[in-house]
């Protein structure tokens, strides 16, 4: 038995366990901070809604001449900061409807929808920021979110041009959805962080390598132009048939030549760098 | 390889690769065991220098006589359809789901098209967004690392 364990512990060891691997890579992971799908960072909103004017009137009574010259109290009472919440939210709504229908009446294109949609979305953020435990809210504004997400990727591939013009006028986002949904985990995130470090060491020392392939390069052309000319010289003077051409040597020349400029092109690029950095 | 020159319409995919398209092959695949058709697709990559073909377009692929790449086995003929802007074949006029674009115009003309619609002859070509709010010619990710880096396609 003793022998046995003698030779066990003698021969190394050929099994290293595979489970609970842990790789001394010192690579450090950070969970990403999770962004709530209702922020304007996930759902694609690059601006905000504009201020409403301070004497804005509900847009009903924009043109009423009795109110012209009415009194500043009876004025105020027609003010939409003064109003139902629901009054702002359908002026923000109707002018941005404005901004990308097709005609007067339209109100049922795509863009006209996108653009209702988007005036409640943004409508509802501000809210969600007031409050935020308002659950109500929030559901129907997640949903609203991923319907438009939906209305665009069908705006997408019915009209191209129309999907980028609307992405602009509204100042959208709009990332496909990934191809599978899977967890964010620890050790699925160092395998690929493990993957990438070792893609970029790769790289980078074959990067290093060509590098030195290329400093080679001039100094084995002129070892080589000269040689070929001793050799050249040498089979004159010996009378052996001759296998080094004068061509060939004036090609040799011509790729040292060409490398050398190179190699002073890059150099003066460098320096004038390093100038205007300093 | 084969010299048969085989030709094959499938789908553009986004791909990182350079000088080469992602195509994507859609075909039915039999389950004997069910008895029923199952799409299978199958991916080639075509060598593409010009980046004729964007994501979603459909094009023609043609084998090459001999693969260029370990990867890369046929070329771009033609894009057939671009993504978003189909032809009606017919009729030869451009189409927007069940209408033609002609006849979506007429209907705004006469209710007064609103002068900031939007107008196809002053519409740039497609792909100015792109990187910027467009972000559909790459794959996107879910977010599994905060480097401190822009990353533009995790989500």
């Amino acid at each position: 038995m003793n022998k046995l364990l003698n030779i066990a512990q003698a021969v190394p060891r050929q099994f290293v366990r595979q489970y609970a691997f842990k790789s001394d890579l010192k690579i450090k992971w950070v969970r990403p901070e999770k962004i709530p799908c209702i922020k304007p960072e996930k759902s694609g909103d690059l601006s905000k809604l504009p201020k409403v004017n301070p004497g804005e009137v509900i847009p009903e009574y924009r043109d009423c001449k009795e109110l012209e010259t009415a009194d500043e109290t009876v004025r105020s009472l027609f003010k939409l900061e003064n109003n139902p919440n629901y009054l702002t939210t359908r002026y923000y709504r109707d002018q941005m409807v404005k901004e990308v229908q097709r005609h007067r009446l339209d109100f049922g294109s795509m863009e006209a929808k996108l653009a209702k949609m988007t005036a409640t979305i943004r409508r509802y953020q501000e809210h969600m920021d007031e409050h935020p435990r308002d659950k109500m809210i929030k559901v129907r504004l997640k949903e609203l979110i991923d319907k438009r997400k939906k209305f665009l990727k069908y705006l997408r591939r019915w009209d191209y041009r129309r999907f980028e013009w609307i992405l602009e006028k509204l100042d959208l986002v709009y990332k496909p959805p990934p191809s599978y949904f899977h967890w964010i985990t620890r050790k699925e995130s160092l395998q690929k962080l493990t993957d990438s470090y070792c893609e970029k060491l790769r790289e980078d020392r074959l990067e290093a390598y060509h590098q030195e392939l290329q400093a080679q390069q001039i100094p084995f052309l002129e070892e080589a132009v000269k040689k070929m000319e001793f050799v050249r010289k040498e089979q004159i003077a010996c009378d052996v048939p001759i296998t080094v051409t004068e061509q060939q040597i004036e090609e040799v020349k011509k790729e040292l030549a060409e490398l050398i400029k190179q190699r002073d092109i890059s150099a003066e690029n460098l320096r004038q760098k390093a100038d205007s950095f300093n | 390889m084969s010299a048969r020159g085989l030709l094959l319409m499938g789908q553009c995919m986004p791909c990182i690769k350079k000088n080469a398209s992602k195509i994507r092959i859609r075909r039915m695949e039999l389950d004997k065991n069910l008895n029923m058709y199952f799409k299978k697709d199958e991916f080639y990559f075509a060598h593409d220098p010009q980046k004729l073909c964007k994501t979603g377009d459909v094009v023609l692929i043609r084998e090459l006589p001999e693969r260029l790449t370990r990867l890369i086995t046929h070329a771009v003929e033609k894009v057939v359809y671009p993504l978003g802007d189909i032809t009606d074949p017919i009729s030869g006029k451009k189409v927007v789901v069940g209408k033609y674009r002609e006849d979506i115009e007429m209907a705004n003309q006469m209710f007064g098209k609103s002068e900031k619609a939007f107008d196809y002859d002053k519409a740039p070509p497609r792909g100015r967004l792109e990187g910027t709010k467009d972000f559909t010619h790459g794959e996107t990710y879910i977010k599994y690392h905060e480097d401190g880096k822009d990353q533009p396609f995790a989500v």
